[in-house]
């Protein structure tokens, strides 16, 4: 009895050795596509050429290390001009005519909500950067997974927890709100909103403006005349630009500024407001100094290819280089990269990426309270400031005046 | 048989047979990708020839018209959504309310923006679509704004999926042909055509022409409006700043001018050739960057080498070449 | 009170902007009949001409005037000759669509060369501004209000009060008759297309500075000048400057006192109540079967 226990353990043994050796000497598998729509022009090409930099960085990574199980990767990009009906026949074109194996997201819940329909009628796994909207989740779709640290409408509540936390003496009084009618930077803002109120920080000023406005400093004006404490504002890059040149050239001075996105977008948000950026903060679940997995490596590869310093790298180009991270970690653990599996496995488990540990509900919200952070200017670098966990410095509170 | 004769049979035969193969599409080429150009260019072909009863008869040029194609698309949606309606076909028997809709919204645009002319006419078209994106962004209780509206998903398989709406696109598409037609071969038509060509000597001569170009601009609207409806339908979600949006509308009126102004298959031709160009054009070239470049370029050949569109440029040329086969065989024979 | 106030003043700064535009925009079609929809890429093309001068030689923003306005005047008489000369019947449909081509043009060229991030035009003033009473106004508001008097006025004193500006006034009158009277209508044509491509250099400047701006920005401009010559009457300059400032005060008002979300359908429905009242807008000319 001894001895077979004895020989099959060795027998079992064997096998698994042998396993291991013949992995690492079997023939690469065949090379794979992995088809994107990206906004390369129209409203959302700065986003989407900052997201095709962080794919082309993981694809080039993978490659170096053998490829995704070996599969040597080329990635596909079509341009859906920022339009529902292209986006459309970009994923319907990439899955159907040139076959390719995988899919990521494009840009923003806009374009990713009529791309998942598309995409999950031919059981494909959506593993996308940057569709985090409430209705992003509510259709029953099984094969859409966010690869952000939070659902949109959490960003903020970092931020809400931090103003709280300070003594009532510190912490601000009043609160001015200016969001865009947009799925992404609305529910963070109302959100914010709420738990501010109830933490008994009056609300000076609210407004939501439509998202085609293109003269913003009328509602700039309204916020810097209610002389609120703290101004949130929920703002795509061109806006919050606008807002910032608006308060300086009005010397309004509240004690913190939080703009939903804009600051984290490296140099194009540096360049017009120079050593003006300091002291604003942005909710992120990213910043180039975190110690999050691989984000050391990510920013100096990023920096070796692409040039520049680390602080103008945008956190779209983080977002989709995790999104690789995960479709990577997946396909490991389930052995293989067909979506079926991968979609089975990626709703379970934890998943390391740049932006932190990520895992996903059943309708693919990122979930765990792992939290959006909050990254603030400060001497011409982004920096995580808040929960004291990540931070790389404190919270420049309250906010040095304008220059 | 006489030339003229043998010359129609061509004709009917040549409508049959496209209107064969465009019937039995979906069987001729089943995969996905050939049947989702093949919808947005049906949906195209309807568009252009619904823009050219308005723009091509009545020479009122609109270029908003891409707000009654959102609006037809809201509409949908959001009866849709009150009314809930499941997904499958049912929503497809809806798309007529959608166009009625659109019928009465265009009625009240069309008293206020028909008193004006030509130029202006053209942009206050333009500051309506504007104004019912405006809407659509800003009623958020009613539209979901700037979030959008969702349309129920039908659970047909991938292959499947595009065949149903390429089909309700096909229905619509042939409509407007035969409403296009019917125009054309009546007085009703006549009298857009009167207007067209000189409309205050029409008024004089006794042409109702307020209510001519409003009935135009009516039923115009109407088949754009059901249009959107399948659109939206289609790609089950829409926006406000994607549905209102210019570049449709100014799309069908270049396919139409492409094709021929006026002409009943002009729109056609210009939607067959321009949409799976576009789509194909972006696909390709997107990527790089010059797509809106290239794209740009053919707009330019295309109107400058054939001002008056594809239709009637050649049958001119048809007409010139016979007239010289004829001028040149008597003679011949003559000896 | 202050706060309608400082709207109303913003909105006749930022205004004047337009006005300039809107001009440009207006000149062209009561010269040549054509809708250029392109103008708003026109003015972005201006913002990225003087992009690229202060990224080479590093002058003001304001400065590279001297070299874009020149540059997008000549531009404009390539443009109009090789273009809009050759479109003979249906001017107006086929002129939207040709100068929708353009603008799709120089939008990818725009792209291709300077990507579509967004940028900006800085200058020492941009964030700099002076207290009146108890706000304060921004000094690029006024330099930019200031540079677009400076080119109206010369606009219309090369309008009014030279022999030239009287063949161009001719020729919106009355094509034909302008002709007949010995004008070369195609020179004036192709000088009027190049005076609107010039003043579009100007807007671009100072919409460069106040925005971020990338290739994509035409659309919104384009849709709001197109709005403000038909409420001021095609073919009128004193319109489109009289439309402009009341688009953006209205706007501005509406914005501070009621919310942003209605600022711009204000303006609409002025345009509505002006055009039932009077269709061929505030200072335009009925004309018998052409507006």
């Amino acid at each position: 009895m001894g001895r077979r226990l004895m020989a099959a353990a060795v027998a079992g043994l064997g096998l698994t050795v042998a396993a291991c050796g013949s992995s690492s000497t079997a023939a690469p598998a065949a090379p794979i596509t992995i088809g994107v729509s990206v906004s390369l022009t129209g409203d959302f090409s700065g986003d989407g050429k900052a997201l095709v930099q962080g794919y082309d960085l993981w694809a080039a990574d993978e490659n170096a290390k053998g490829g995704l199980l070996g599969h040597q990767i080329t990635m596909e990009y079509k341009d859906d001009a920022s339009s529902t009906q292209q986006v459309v026949t970009n994923y319907e074109n990439m899955i159907t005519v040139d076959k390719v194996a995988l899919v990521f997201g494009p840009f923003s819940s806009l374009l990713t909500i009529p791309a998942s329909t598309v995409v999950s009628r031919y059981g494909y796994a959506f593993a996308e950067p940057a569709g985090g909207g409430p209705s992003v989740f509510n259709r029953g779709l099984t094969n859409i997974f966010f690869v952000q640290p939070a659902a949109v409408e959490d960003n903020l509540v970092s931020y809400a927890k931090y103003l709280l936390s300070l003594p009532v003496g510190q912490r601000p009084a009043t609160a001015a709100y200016a969001t865009q009618d947009d799925p992404f930077t609305q529910p963070q803002v109302d959100k914010a909103k709420t738990l501010l109120e109830a933490g008994g920080i009056t609300t000076a000023y609210y407004h939501v403006y439509p998202a085609e406005t293109t003269d913003f400093s009328p509602i700039a004006l309204n916020v810097a005349n209610s002389k609120a404490d703290a101004v949130i504002l929920g703002t795509q890059l061109p806006d919050a630009l606008a807002f910032a040149q608006t308060f300086i050239q009005q010397h309004y001075n509240p004690k913190t500024i939080i703009e939903t996105t804009g600051p984290d977008q490296g140099a194009q948000f540096s360049g017009p407001l120079g050593a003006n950026t300091e002291g604003i903060m942005v909710p992120a679940g990213w910043t180039p100094a975190a110690t999050a997995y691989g984000n050391a490596k990510f920013v100096s590869a990023f920096i070796t290819k692409y040039g520049g310093a680390a602080a103008d790298i945008s956190a779209d180009s983080a977002e989709a280089y995790s999104v690789g991270q995960v479709v990577d970690q997946a396909a490991t653990k389930a052995g293989t990269i067909d979506n079926t599996k991968l979609i089975a496995a990626l709703h379970s488990g934890t998943y390391q990426t740049v932006q932190g540990p990520m895992s996903f509900d059943s309708t693919g919200k990122p979930q765990g309270g792992v939290g959006v952070y909050i990254e603030q200017w400060q001497s011409g670098a982004a920096v995580f400031v808040y929960p004291a966990t990540v931070a790389a410095a404190p919270p420049e509170y309250p906010k040095k005046n304008w220059q | 048989m006489s030339p003229v004769a043998r010359l129609n049979v061509l004709k009917v035969g040549g409508l049959l047979l496209v209107f064969a193969v465009a019937l039995a599409l979906p069987a001729l080429a089943p995969d996905p990708a050939t049947t989702n150009i093949a919808v947005f260019t049906m949906m195209y072909v309807g568009l252009a020839t619904a823009w050219n009863i308005m723009g091509g008869y009545t020479g009122y040029i609109s270029l908003g018209h891409a707000g009654f194609f959102g609006f037809g698309s809201y509409c949908l949606g959001l009866l849709l959504a009150h009314l809930g309606t499941a997904a499958g076909y049912a929503p497809f028997m809806l798309v007529p309310l959608a166009g009625l809709a659109t019928a009465i919204l265009a009625f009240a645009v069309g008293w206020f923006a028909l008193r004006t002319r030509a130029a202006t006419f053209v942009i206050v078209t333009i500051a309506f679509m504007f104004m019912l994106q405006l809407l659509a962004e800003n009623l958020v209780g009613l539209t979901g704004g700037g979030g959008g509206l969702s349309f129920p998903v039908p659970p047909w398989s991938g292959d499947y999926f595009n065949t149903p709406y390429y089909y309700a696109m096909l229905v619509l598409a042939l409509v407007g042909l035969g409403t296009s037609w019917l125009i054309r071969h009546s007085k009703f038509g006549l009298g857009l055509l009167a207007i067209r060509d000189d409309e205050d000597k029409a008024l004089a001569v006794g042409v109702p022409t307020p209510a001519f170009k409003l009935t135009a601009f009516i039923v115009s609207a109407a088949l754009v409006g059901m249009i959107g409806g399948v659109y939206g339908y289609y790609v089950t979600y829409i926006y406000p700043q994607f549905v209102v949006d210019p570049l449709i509308g100014i799309s069908m009126v270049l396919m139409v001018f492409l094709g021929g102004l006026g002409t009943i298959t002009g729109p056609v031709l210009g939607a067959l050739i321009l949409e799976p160009a576009q789509l194909w054009l972006a696909y390709n070239y997107g990527a790089s960057r010059l797509y809106l470049v290239l794209y740009a370029a053919v707009f330019l050949v295309v109107i400058l080498v054939l001002p008056r569109g594809i239709v009637p440029s050649a049958s001119d040329f048809l007409a010139r070449w016979r007239a010289k086969a004829a001028a040149s065989a008597p003679a011949a024979t003559r000896q | 009170m202050t706060l309608v106030l400082e709207a109303a003043i913003l909105g006749v700064l930022t205004g004047g902007v337009y006005a300039l535009m809107a001009s440009g925009l207006t000149l062209i079609f009561g010269v040549m009949r054509i809708i250029n929809v392109g103008h708003g890429a026109l003015v972005v093309l201006g913002a990225y001409l003087s992009f690229a001068v202060t990224r080479s030689i590093g002058i003001d923003p304001f400065l590279t005037l001297f070299i874009t306005m020149p540059v997008m005047f000549l531009l404009g008489l390539v443009l109009q000759t090789v273009f809009i000369r050759p479109l003979k019947t249906d001017r107006e449909a086929l002129s939207v669509l040709v100068t929708y081509a353009l603008a799709l043009g120089i939008e990818g060229i725009l792209g291709y060369i300077f990507t579509t991030n967004y940028v900006q035009l800085k200058g020492w003033y941009e964030t700099t501004s002076f207290p009146v009473g108890s706000f304060r106004i921004a000094y690029v508001y006024v330099f930019g209000f200031v540079l677009c008097l400076a080119i109206l006025g010369a606009m219309f004193f090369v309008l009014y009060r030279t022999t030239f500006g009287s063949s161009i006034r001719a020729t919106m009158l009355n094509r034909t008759a302008a002709q007949l009277v010995g004008i070369d209508v195609d020179r004036v044509s192709a000088v009027a297309f190049g005076i609107g491509m010039a003043t579009a250099a100007a807007g671009g400047v100072v919409f460069g500075i106040t925005t971020a701006f990338n290739p994509g920005s035409h659309y919104d401009l384009i849709s709001r000048l197109l709005t403000i010559i038909v409420l001021g009457g095609l073919g009128s300059m004193r319109g489109a400057i009289v439309a402009a400032l009341i688009m953006l005060v209205s706007e501005d008002i509406t914005s501070v006192v009621v919310s942003p979300v209605w600022a711009s359908f204000v303006f609409f429905v002025i345009l509505v109540v002006v055009l039932l009242v009077r269709p061929q807008g505030l200072y335009g000319v009925r004309v018998r079967d052409r507006l």
